[in-house]
């Protein structure tokens, strides 16, 4: 099976005019095959080792980062004895995230059904309070570019939430004007990125990597779309 | 004979594709599109603190800005001198954070954790003494804090994260007060 994928690759044999001479026809057809072996396995090696480091460094790994619902949070972020997938992220990036023993980063880019975030569609972000000095969370286009829209809002922060009176929040993400907490996503029908931000959360692992309870993430809700 | 080239085709590609996801691992970085070191030396000079704009639609220095955050950065260069960031802790929200060019965060310390409000820092490279920095500075050394940078250049960020939307100003205001530069000892005679 595997033999079949190679060989359906492009094959130098048919682009080959150097198969003249009958009498070592089957010898050259013999070394052909092989040349067009080698050439198919680097190229699919190719793929696999930049495709493989591209997605572990873009999107990241269990080796790296926390998946939680729809979050993700890369552990040793700003780190510098981070591992070289981090460090590549980070470089990649363009940001300049703290380290991760005095924030912590997570980013969404499904909702918790694990659909794609979009400005078609209109959601529901339920959370409690997080345990931490400060915490903000704002909506990114998803090159991490802030959404143009006529409020000005591109975020909400723990000082500015209306709060339920047990502390929890929801904020609501759509295209439309929404009572409450409303954190537009602009005119533009266009793919979203949440970020939460946790500036020094108060619990911290062994390792001093500040700790947040996954039950604490906010709960990303798809309510309608158009 | 030919039933058995594939399986070594197999084990050579999965070989060769660890090789290579390797070495784009390592180089990645390097062909990163614009690394927040080259974002922010475009915006102007080393060793001079410079107040980045809120960041809005279209106006951020780097991708996924906290819009609810002040920034104000130093791109540091330690070649000639240590450096010397001085600045009025606004409030306890206040994170002072230092970086190598890759982004590393080798340093940081947070409003809530001085002492005082004033910050008085002195930054300097792994072969540059600043022993005497606390004797000739006119506060007590306790009050200076010596870091000892791992790069001779690097980016220091200050960010004043809001307490709500009516504390912009503030803070801008805030930021505008701090500043950055060569390090100059009082007595240089020796």
């Amino acid at each position: 099976m595997d033999a079949d994928r190679l060989t359906a690759l492009p094959n130098p044999l048919l682009l080959s005019p150097s198969h003249s001479t009958p009498w070592r026809e089957e010898q050259a057809t013999h070394s052909m095959r092989s040349l067009a072996y080698f050439i198919g396995t680097f190229v699919v090696a190719l793929m696999l080792g930049i495709g493989s480091a591209w997605y572990m460094i873009e999107r990241g790994s269990p080796l790296t980062t926390t998946k939680v619902g729809p979050w993700a949070s890369w552990i040793s972020e700003g780190n510098p004895n981070a591992d070289p997938y981090t460090e590549a992220h980070v470089a990649r990036s363009g940001r300049l995230p703290l380290s991760s023993t005095v924030a912590r980063y997570f980013t969404a880019r499904t909702d918790s059904a694990g659909h794609t975030l979009t400005s078609a569609c209109q959601y529901s972000i339920v959370g409690s309070p997080l345990n931490a000095r400060w915490w903000s969370l704002a909506v990114y286009d998803e090159n991490g570019g802030l959404i143009e829209n006529p409020s000005g809002r591109y975020s909400f922060n723990d000082e500015e939430l209306l709060r339920h009176a047990d502390g929890s929040f929801r904020i609501n993400l759509s295209s439309k004007a929404r009572p409450e907490n409303w954190l537009p996503s602009g005119a533009v029908e266009q793919p979203l990125m949440l970020m939460l931000r946790i500036y020094s959360p108060r619990e911290t692992d062994a390792s001093g990597v500040g700790l947040v309870p996954s039950e604490r993430l906010p709960n990303v809700e798809r309510t309608g779309c158009e | 004979m030919r039933v058995r080239i594939p399986g070594l085709y197999i084990v050579l590609g999965l070989v060769l594709a660890g090789l290579i996801h390797i070495v784009a691992v390592l180089t990645l970085p390097m062909l990163a599109p614009r690394n927040a070191q080259a974002r922010l030396a475009a915006l102007g000079p080393a060793n001079t603190m410079i107040e980045l704009p809120p960041a809005s639609p279209g106006h951020q220095a780097m991708p996924m800005m906290a819009p609810d955050v002040r920034y104000a950065f130093c791109r540091f260069d330690l070649t000639n001198a240590p450096i010397r960031l001085r600045a009025a802790i606004a409030d306890e929200l206040w994170l002072i954070a230092l970086y190598t060019p890759e982004g590393e965060n080798f340093y940081t310390v947070a409003g809530a954790d001085m002492k005082r409000a004033q910050l008085d820092l002195i930054l300097a490279a792994a072969d540059q003494t600043v022993e005497e920095a606390g004797v000739d500075a006119p506060e007590s050394s306790d009050e200076v804090l010596v870091v000892n940078a791992p790069v001779a250049e690097g980016i220091a960020l200050i960010r004043a994260p809001l307490a709500g939307p009516s504390r912009a100003a503030r803070a801008e205001n805030a930021l505008k007060d701090t500043s950055c530069g060569p390090y100059t000892k009082s007595d240089s005679g020796g």
